[in-house]
């Protein structure tokens, strides 16, 4: 609307169109601030029927150090697997590097195993043992 | 081989006729681990474990299976696609990249066990012959394919 009214003042129109047109602007001040309406997600809290160690003992998932997968195939698998970002995929990677192995996550049974096939699907060494 | 254009999940690839060559060769040798050589766990073989073994090797069966399949379609589709710009163009999608990952990683570990699993670490070293040296060169090419795809997904639209 800005740039009509300026070329419509370099034409030489008479004052009077710039009053009809702050008249039209006034007329509708909340045109340009239109407020969309916010829709909160819903938040569903899950209900505890107990601490997780008396439901389940629990099983750890854990990768181990070979000498052929390469290091950026590691990371790469941590992200696509867990979801996770670069950052917490190469500390994984560069734990099994250095330490020989690296917890990845603690799961029920069926977590576990799933987590460990999709590993084993990218020929990496993982298993998953019974948390102490 | 290398990245020549990616769109969003889409990657093109250029790569010249000899390492398209190699490529399909080298894949042929798929699956290369024995199903068996993958352990759902070190530490015992109680029943629960010994359940999620057979779960685990009815699972990787399934997979490699699917892979095999997906495999012979490119190794068919590859096969009879023409030559271009001295050489070929490769067109993936994302979960293509990931599929031939797996497959060529399968390749890069199996070829390392048939190679005696040499590891640096322990000193123990690669004993070449004339019957594994293949493997030796299929371990290294699929190190280096790998690397292509993998830094393909670390690069921006």
């Amino acid at each position: 609307m800005v740039p009509t009214f300026q070329r419509a003042m370099q034409s030489g129109c008479r004052p009077l169109a710039e009053i009809e047109i702050r008249a039209v602007l006034e007329y509708f001040p909340g045109m340009a601030e239109t407020v969309e309406p916010v829709v909160m997600p819903d938040i569903e809290k899950e209900e505890q029927t107990g601490a997780e160690s008396e439901l389940d003992p629990g099983y750890l998932v854990i990768c181990w150090d070979d000498p052929v997968n390469l290091m950026a195939y590691v990371t790469h698998v941590f992200q696509v697997v867990f979801g996770w970002p670069k950052p917490k995929a190469e500390f994984h990677m560069l734990q099994v590097h250095n330490q020989g192995k690296s917890v990845l996550t603690r799961e029920s049974m069926e977590r576990a195993e799933h987590y460990v096939h999709q590993l084993h699907s990218y020929s990496l060494h993982a298993t998953m043992e019974r948390d102490a | 081989m290398k990245l020549i254009q990616r769109d969003g999940e889409s990657f093109l690839f250029h790569i010249s006729k000899r390492e398209k060559g190699l490529l399909l060769e080298v894949l042929k040798l798929y699956p290369l681990i024995p199903i068996a050589h993958h352990r759902v766990s070190r530490t015992t073989a109680a029943p629960p474990v010994a359940e999620s073994q057979k779960l685990l090797e009815s699972a990787l069966a399934d997979r490699t299976r699917e892979n095999k399949r997906q495999l012979l379609a490119m190794l068919t589709r590859e096969s009879r696609r023409q030559e271009a710009d001295g050489g070929h163009r490769l067109k993936f999608t994302a979960p293509q990249m990931e599929w031939l990952l797996q497959v060529l990683n399968d390749i890069r570990v199996g070829s390392w066990i048939i190679l005696g699993e040499p590891d640096e670490k322990k000193a123990k070293s690669i004993e070449l012959n004339d019957e594994n040296a293949r493997y030796y060169a299929a371990m290294e090419f699929c190190g280096l394919i790998q690397m292509t795809l993998l830094d393909a997904f670390q690069q921006s639209d």
